[in-house]
């Protein structure tokens, strides 16, 4: 009798946390839904940027400015980090906590300064547990990031490195590739490197003349903050939906191991029950033939 | 195809395309002053002001406020990146009101509180004209 009870509690146990986790795939699959349009939208904005800043490139223009110039020695790195503020997203978090740590161990051994700065409470635990100090902690940006909340950052950050404060930016996050591939990457935010690439055939195959006003400068000194903008922007964006992607598989996974578990489980339950009715049978009969 | 009178103006965000339609004409501001747009304007790319976005299409006027950014002119297309862009009708003159004389009375004690301090009192104050045309 007991082990059945056992197997009951075991069942009903494992039942509760499939509801569990089939509620959390479906809370994620429509927040996916729901990040993914927010990160299709982003997109107009930076595919014309980018446009622009062909269009700049097809003028015939020296790009010169701050934010791109490239620093002799980088002395002082900083280093930020985008990770999920919960957990239960499988290797979500830790693919990029390994790719960060291993940029600071190689960042400790060429005896740089670091600047760790980290988003998302599973970020932050998992530093404090190394010991490592984070300058700046953010737990405000959930699954839905603001361009106005990335923008405060993003002026900082030009800010520190225009100043000469930082010599280096780098940014860890989640890449979203596509629906069923998602990367723990490093890129360098600053310098901004990559401003031109990717817009060189396009602004030559029809390049338009135009006119500028005031000044081909002044929008030159105005496009670089904002595409340094757009692309930490994007990086927030990616991170997000690769978060609610992540938890999507984790918890479909979760499900359906809860499944096979409920499945197994129900088999030895019966079983149990059965051989129990078995063995009261055999004894009833053996008792009464006993008292002929 | 597009009629020849008129423009396809996009005005674009950075979390949104928060319009496009057809336009007649629109009139927005740009880093150095107000500027018009007919249909037929030599490819532009311009740095945009803070001010009002004035669009004149078919079947009415939009009037948005928008905050920075660029435009490009090219063809029939115009499109305005902006960081920040509402509709006027929106705006709330008490509240805006409110939010300029908060700024107006806000003690500053370093550099960057002085320029955040300049920066929203310059904008309260083109958007309470604006309001109050």
């Amino acid at each position: 009798m007991a082990k059945a009870r056992a197997i009951i509690k075991r069942l009903k146990a494992v039942k509760n946390i499939r509801k569990i986790t089939r509620t959390m795939e479906l809370i994620a699959t429509a927040r996916f839904k729901k990040a993914m349009d927010r990160a299709a939208e982003a997109k107009a904005y930076t595919e014309k940027i980018a446009e622009i800043v062909g269009d700049l490139a097809a003028a015939d223009l020296s790009f010169s400015h701050p934010l791109l110039e490239r620093r002799d020695s980088e002395e002082r790195v900083l280093v930020l980090v985008l990770t999920s503020n919960r957990g239960l997203c499988g290797g979500y978090n830790s693919a990029v906590l390994r790719q960060a740590g291993q940029r600071l161990r190689e960042l400790d051994r060429d005896r740089r300064n670091v600047n760790l700065e980290v988003s998302g409470k599973r970020g932050l635990a998992y530093f404090k547990f190394e010991g490592k100090p984070v300058d700046r902690a953010f737990t405000h940006f959930e699954d839905k990031p603001t361009f106005e909340e990335v923008d405060e950052l993003a002026s900082r950050f030009a800010e520190l490195y225009t100043s000469g404060v930082v010599d280096r930016i780098e940014v860890v996050y989640t890449q979203f590739q596509s629906i069923s591939r998602q990367n723990a990457v490093r890129e360098t935010l600053l310098p901004f490197e990559n401003l031109t690439a990717g817009t060189d055939d396009s602004a030559a195959s029809h390049s338009v003349d135009y006119e500028f006003l005031p000044s081909a400068e002044a929008i030159l000194e105005e496009i670089v903050p904002a595409a340094f903008k757009a692309k930490l922007f994007k990086c927030f964006l990616d991170a997000a939906v690769s978060e609610q992607i992540a938890r999507m598989v984790a918890m479909k996974g979760a499900t359906e191991n809860a499944d096979e578990m409920i499945g197994s489980l129900s088999t030895r339950y019966n079983r149990a029950r059965q051989s129990q009715i078995t063995s009261e049978l055999s004894e009833i009969i053996g008792g009464a033939a006993a008292l002929e | 195809m597009i009629a020849a009178n008129t423009i396809e103006l996009t005005v674009v965000t950075p979390e949104k395309t928060l319009l496009s339609t057809g336009a007649t004409s629109l009139q927005f501001p740009l880093e150095d002053g107000q500027i018009g747009i007919l249909p037929g304007r030599a490819p532009m790319v311009g740095r945009l002001g803070t001010g009002e976005l004035q669009v004149e299409t078919q079947t009415g006027q939009l009037r948005y406020f928008i905050e920075g950014g660029f435009a490009q002119v090219k063809g029939h297309a115009v499109t305005l990146l902006t960081n920040r862009a509402q509709e006027l009708g929106s705006f709330d003159t008490a509240k805006v009101e409110a939010a300029f004389n908060e700024a107006l009375n806000r003690s500053v004690t370093t550099a960057a509180e002085q320029t955040a301090k300049d920066e929203d009192l310059e904008r309260n104050r083109r958007l309470l004209a604006i309001l109050k045309r």
